[in-house]
This record gives C-alpha cells, structure tokens and sequence, in this order.
C-alpha cells in the first residue's frame, strides 16, 4: 500500500478538456492496503492526486476557524486520494475518490459521498470483516455499489458465492473479481458499478 | 511564502484565505471547474490567492485538483475558489448542469450514467 503523498507533485496541471463536458465522481472505497490507490492509479489518466481534508471536533460553523479557536480542538486530517478519467468524446471526465469510509469520519464522508454515481467496494478474502464499516456508511446514504474482490498474489482460493454470503449481499448488489492492476479488470469493476447504478435509477431513490 | 516549490507551505492553511474574510457556507463543489477570467488582483488578495489564479490562468481545474497541487485541504481550496469566483477573477462551472433539480439530490441522470457505461465499455481493450 502506498498512500504516502508523492514527495513532489507535478507542478504542471493536466487542464481539463476545453470544450463542454460533465464530471461525474465515483467512490472508491474499502479499508487502508486493500488497492484502492492501486485501482485510481491504473485508471487514472493523470498522475494520481493528494489532498487532506481537516475536520476539528467542533465540527460547527466557519467561525471556529479562527486562530485562537482551532488552539484547543483536536483536529484530524484525513486523505483523500483521487485520480481523473476522460472518457472517450471528452464530454463525460470522471473522478475517482478514493476513501476509507470510517464512521468517525461522517461528516467528511457526506459530503465525498455527495452526487457521487455510486461506490465500487474493494474487499480482501483475508479480512472481509474489515468491509462491513464502509458498505454500513454506503447503504445508508442510499448509494448505489457494487463489490470487487481484490486478488492479490497470495489471497487464498475464494468462492464468489461465499464471499456475497459472508458479506450479506443483496441479491443483486454486483460482486466481481478484480486485479486492481490491470486496466481491463479495474474497467470491468467500474462498468459493473455503472451497470448497477442505472438499474437502480428509479427503482428505490427518493 | 514561496521559497521552494516542495518546501512545505509556510502558511497555516487556515489563514490562506486572509483575516478578516467571512466565510459563507460553499455553493461550490469539489468538482466545480474553475479557470482565470484574467481580473487581476487585488491588494487585498494573498500569495495564495495569486497562486490559485495562476494555476488555473492556462485552463480548467476542479477546485479539489486546485487544493491539490497547492497541497492545501479541500475545504481550503473551495473557500478560496468562492472568494475569487466572487471577486470575478475566476469563473466556474458547475459539475452536472441540471443536477440541482430537487428530485435528483445531485446525482446523474439515468442519461449521463448510461454515457458513462458506454465511454467506459468503450475504454476496455480486450
């Protein structure tokens, strides 16, 4: 896994298209080393990008800001990293937010989650248990996702059918395997996602 | 303030956006696009406002690709993009013009999903 912030970002901008388009974001989420920062870099057309978002426990108005306020609140900082997909035509430029999903972090979490298309959660057959928080967090804003199963060289042999089963699956919640490596694979989690994301467009939401 | 470009920054990203300014809650998204209308600056502007105008004087940026490469916090970066979008020296565009209608909470529509199915279908090499 590695999150570590490049030590120097690329000083020149990759500028977006020109000419009209929308941007569209999608959740990638699951718990730190699963391949999250894995799967944004292979899609990534851009090198992939850091920022923190800083939440202090007093989580109130802009006021608390001030200097002598932020004194003494405990404040924490949490990663977010994010990569940028054009798609071909360059009217549809997506971005992929990469994201823990901790509860402690809820208010940072609604407004990631936000507008988003819906998430893509990655899990690990060696620690599913580590998943529960962040599908906890997806289903109750209503999101739509869709599961992928990260094989890394060494994960033990899986049955699709017992991970959706240990993970409590809905019925038609998608559950793919993934190589957060490969293009294609990380694609075929996306479509899987968007899939799920139009099917569920008008059946359940508000 | 900017004696070298991977320095860490010498301002706390707090006081980035100047004393005294009173921060309204954001109408901009993360994902708002953001490019130089090429007002210059103000004396009251900061370094750091300078920056962010510069950064985005040859194109478009999403104002958390601003915060970014400026390796400022998120919020930081959508509260200065506000302030300059207000002062005119930068001009925005919204993510999903019409995602404001009250029935879709921000979401794409089934139109644009399904565009994004496709541009992804389309993406795939095998």
């Amino acid at each position: 896994m590695d999150s570590s912030p490049s030590a120097s970002p690329d000083p020149r901008p990759v500028y977006l298209p020109e000419g009209d388009h929308q941007r569209v974001k999608i959740l990638v989420a699951g718990p730190l080393g699963v391949g999250k920062t894995t799967a944004i870099r292979t899609l990534s057309q851009i090198p992939t990008l850091h920022t923190d978002e800083v939440m202090t426990d007093a989580a109130a108005g802009a006021d608390d800001l001030s200097f002598v306020g932020l004194r003494d609140k405990t404040t924490t900082t949490v990663a977010i990293d994010f990569g940028r997909l054009t798609l071909p035509g360059d009217r549809v430029v997506l971005y992929l937010y990469g994201t823990p999903g901790q509860r402690r972090f809820l208010p940072l979490w609604e407004g990631i989650a936000f507008g988003a298309l819906g998430a893509l959660v990655l899990v690990d057959t060696r620690r599913l248990d580590e998943s529960f928080e962040v599908m906890d967090l997806i289903e109750e804003r209503g999101l739509p996702y869709a599961v992928a199963v990260n094989t890394f060289p060494d994960s033990p042999d899986y049955d699709l059918e017992i991970v959706r089963k240990k993970l409590d699956l809905a019925p038609d919640t998608p559950l793919v395997t993934c190589d957060a490596r490969e293009m294609d694979s990380s694609l075929n989690s996306l479509i899987a996602l968007t899939a799920h994301s139009i099917a569920s467009a008008g059946v359940g939401a508000s | 303030m900017s004696r070298g470009q991977h320095q860490r920054r010498l301002l706390p990203a707090y006081l980035a956006t100047g004393a005294g300014s009173a921060p309204l809650p954001s109408t901009l998204d993360t994902l708002t696009a953001l490019r130089a209308s090429g007002v210059p600056l103000a004396a009251y502007h900061t370094p750091v406002h300078r920056r962010v105008v510069e950064l985005v004087s040859g194109g478009s940026l999403t104002a958390v690709e601003i915060a970014a490469y400026l390796s400022l916090p998120a919020s930081v970066g959508l509260m200065l993009a506000e302030q300059l979008v207000s002062d005119g020296l930068l001009k925005a565009s919204v993510p999903i013009p019409d995602a404001l209608a009250p029935s879709r909470a921000g979401r794409p529509s089934l139109q644009l999903m399904e565009e994004v199915l496709n541009g992804l279908q389309s993406l795939r090499v095998a």
